[in-house]
């Protein structure tokens, strides 16, 4: 065994030769990738999904540079409140790209300032419900047993509930309709899902060899939950938390839409709906505008999501 | 010597829906600080077991430890609490396991990984923690250390996994390491590496081995003194050269008999030990390797206790297995297996060519 310690000692070599045929060929080069860089190419070859990525870009950005884009001033800040009562249901123009309402506010300026509001409840709800459902999933399936059986029949009684129903009865019975019990409300039956995903994630990972390695350098159950399992499970966990934005912004839409959710002055794309409804014949626009708002919104999540779901699966190799 | 590691009679059992498998059942055996002791057997045979008892990181349920001691640096790990335990792991006994991909963490660095257990225990943080980190990786040959901080363990290949994991198993250059078959995995070229590192490393820490494998010839490269088990039992335990030249349990033998020579002329056929091991749930009375042994009389019904046979040489059987007249026995039960196994083969045969015979005749 003595003689595979000594050091290999290379040839000399002879005039006018050279390893370099020895480094890194282009090919190896290229196969050596970050695996972020690999996780994005992946998603780049899905065209809809990137379509998806882009549409949600845009729409985001509008939505944050606002006031850029609408007649906002500084005596007027926010331009989907200022009422026009001479131009009520004014068809389209160079000033009102999408007319104004049955107010005579600006329609464009009133979806971006709502889109605001959609969006904004969307993923801060979609952050509160993970976080909710990680934590649970996490101890659920890291300690198994008796925790694991509370806490997954817990799960399930919030499942077994007719979610609709409740939600209209708690929000007419404790929401003021401002956006932060908006979003705790959706929130509270948003973590289940999560909250099993992450728990299986777990059953099946803390099974793994490297977690028993870890143990035996003396890392504590904390740390093996957080460092060491947690970010095993990340794809499945934020494609999940993209489909549960889009999931979301509908039922803040619905909420909405029946007015339980949000309460005037604030406007989202789903109160929007509900009060055009009524002047529907007037001013189809007004339905249309924030309703394809919706859809486009929600459809380009999921499609993001999709894409995602095959980035980060981890049986897709380097190709 | 004052030992490091003292095992007594430790009896890890696992709960099965059958009843009580007895995977560890009454193991003793002390490590001398420094010391390379290796630990063989076949699959099963409970030394990985009696390695996880060591660390307390048999999983109960099912698991658990219900009898024994293990004395580390004369303190009781079975007696400490789970907090203690941890400054152990990895501190004072570092381990290496089998297979060096599924062992390190797909989504750490390497540099993440093994930074993770210099702060655990020595509080080494930011660039203090960095610089250890590449002089370990350099320490276990891995080339331009630097760059090679911020790969994943995916870009690594097998070889060079398992020094990440022996950098990880020697950072805190722990008394004892423990290598749980570290090289099964690895291909014949790199096990040699591998094995000469772990060898090297060790000598330079002070560190005593314990070395966990079914391979005889790298238990022969390496260590002082070996342990031989067998269905949850120490049978034979022996300094390494003495174990080789003198083996004096009919097992050991055995073991040693199936492994294929370079140095002697090739006999027909391997000299395998007919049987398997016994089924843990129902261990055999007595000799628990009397079923496959060509040397059991009826004493074997009483379990051997291990006896001297030799300076530092002990092992469990009632015979003296280098006694002619034993030795006849055992080739006199030999012969008649192998001639048993003839006519079964004869009969076989015939009952075959008569089968094709009615065949032809038919068609």
């Amino acid at each position: 065994m003595s003689s595979t310690s000594q050091q290999v000692i290379p040839p000399s070599l002879p005039e006018g030769e050279s390893l370099d045929f020895l480094t890194l060929t282009p090919q190896l080069a290229r196969k050596r990738r970050s695996q972020l860089r690999i996780i994005a190419d992946r998603f780049v070859r899905n065209r809809i999904a990137v379509v998806g990525m882009v549409v949600l870009a845009i729409i985001t950005l509008a939505t944050i540079f606002a006031p850029f884009l609408t007649h906002a001033s500084a005596v007027d800040p926010d331009p989907s409140i200022k009422l026009d009562l001479n131009n009520i249901f004014g068809a389209p123009s160079l000033l009102h790209p999408l007319g104004t309402d049955e107010l005579g506010r600006d329609e464009l300026a009133r979806i971006l300032y709502g889109g605001r509001v959609s969006l904004l409840v969307g993923i801060s709800s979609m952050a509160v419900a993970l976080l909710f459902g990680i934590g649970i999933g996490t101890f659920a399936g890291y300690y198994g047993g008796l925790l694991d059986n509370l806490l997954m029949r817990f799960t399930d009684v919030i499942l077994a509930i007719p979610l609709y129903l409740l939600l209209f009865v708690l929000s007419a019975s404790f929401s003021n309709g401002s956006v932060l019990n908006v979003v705790f409300l959706i929130a509270i039956f948003g973590w289940t899902y999560t909250a099993r995903l992450v728990r299986g994630e777990f059953l099946a990972l803390k099974e793994r060899e490297f977690v028993l390695a870890a143990r035996t350098l003396g890392a504590t159950n904390m740390r093996l939950m957080l460092r060491h399992i947690l970010p095993n499970a990340a794809g499945p966990i934020i494609v999940n938390a993209t489909l549960l934005v889009g999931a979301n912004i509908i039922l803040e839409s619905v909420l909405s839409f029946f007015g339980f959710g949000i309460q005037i002055p604030l406007a989202s794309w789903g109160s929007m709906v509900a009060t055009a409804r009524d002047y529907f014949l007037e001013d189809p626009i007004l339905v249309w505008a924030p309703g394809l708002c919706i859809l486009i919104v929600v459809l380009s999540f999921n499609l993001m999501g999709d894409g995602l779901r095959d980035a980060l699966d981890p049986y897709l190799t380097e190709r | 010597m004052e030992s490091l590691l003292e095992i007594n009679n430790l009896k890890t059992h696992f709960r099965t829906r059958d009843g009580w498998v007895h995977a560890v059942d009454g193991v003793s055996f002390n490590i001398a600080p420094g010391e390379k002791l290796g630990v063989v057997g076949e699959s099963g045979c409970g030394k990985s077991v009696t390695a996880l008892s060591i660390m307390r990181l048999v999983q109960r349920p099912p698991g658990e430890i219900v009898d024994g001691s293990i004395l580390f640096g004369g303190q009781d790990l079975l007696d400490i609490s789970e907090s203690s335990m941890r400054k152990v792991r990895g501190k004072q006994i570092g381990m290496i396991f089998q297979d060096p991909l599924n062992s390190l963490n797909p989504v750490m660095t390497i540099g993440n990984q093994i930074t993770e257990v210099l702060e655990l225990h020595l509080g080494l943080r930011g660039q203090a923690a960095r610089n250890r980190t590449v002089e370990l990786l350099r320490e276990v040959g891995i080339p331009e250390a630097e760059k090679r901080l911020h790969s994943y363990p995916h870009q690594f290949s097998g070889g060079m996994r398992q020094r990440v994991m022996i950098a990880m198993a020697l950072a805190c250059r722990p008394q004892l390491i423990i290598a749980d078959e570290p090289t099964t995995a690895l291909d014949v070229t790199v096990q040699a590496q591998i094995l000469e590192l772990i060898n090297s490393i060790s000598t330079e820490y002070k560190s005593a081995v314990m070395l966990i494998t079914h391979d005889l010839g790298v238990v022969a490269g390496m260590t002082d003194r070996v342990v031989v088990m067998y269905a949850g039992n120490v049978i034979e335990m022996a300094p390494t050269d003495e174990l080789f030249a003198n083996p004096r349990h009919p097992y050991t033998l055995g073991l040693l008999a199936s492994v294929p020579r370079l140095d002697e002329e090739r006999q027909d056929m391997l000299t395998p030990i007919e049987g398997s091991p016994p089924d843990l749930l129902h261990p055999p009375q007595g000799c628990r390797f009397a079923p496959r042994c060509l040397f059991v009389t009826n004493q074997c019904k009483n379990p051997p206790p291990l006896r001297n046979v030799g300076s530092n040489h002990i092992a469990a059987c009632w015979y003296d297995i280098n006694n002619p007249a034993e030795q006849q026995r055992a080739e006199a039960r030999r012969a008649a297996r192998l001639r048993q196994l003839e006519q079964l083969d004869a009969t076989a045969q015939t009952i075959v060519a008569s089968t094709l015979d009615e065949q032809t005749t038919a068609n």
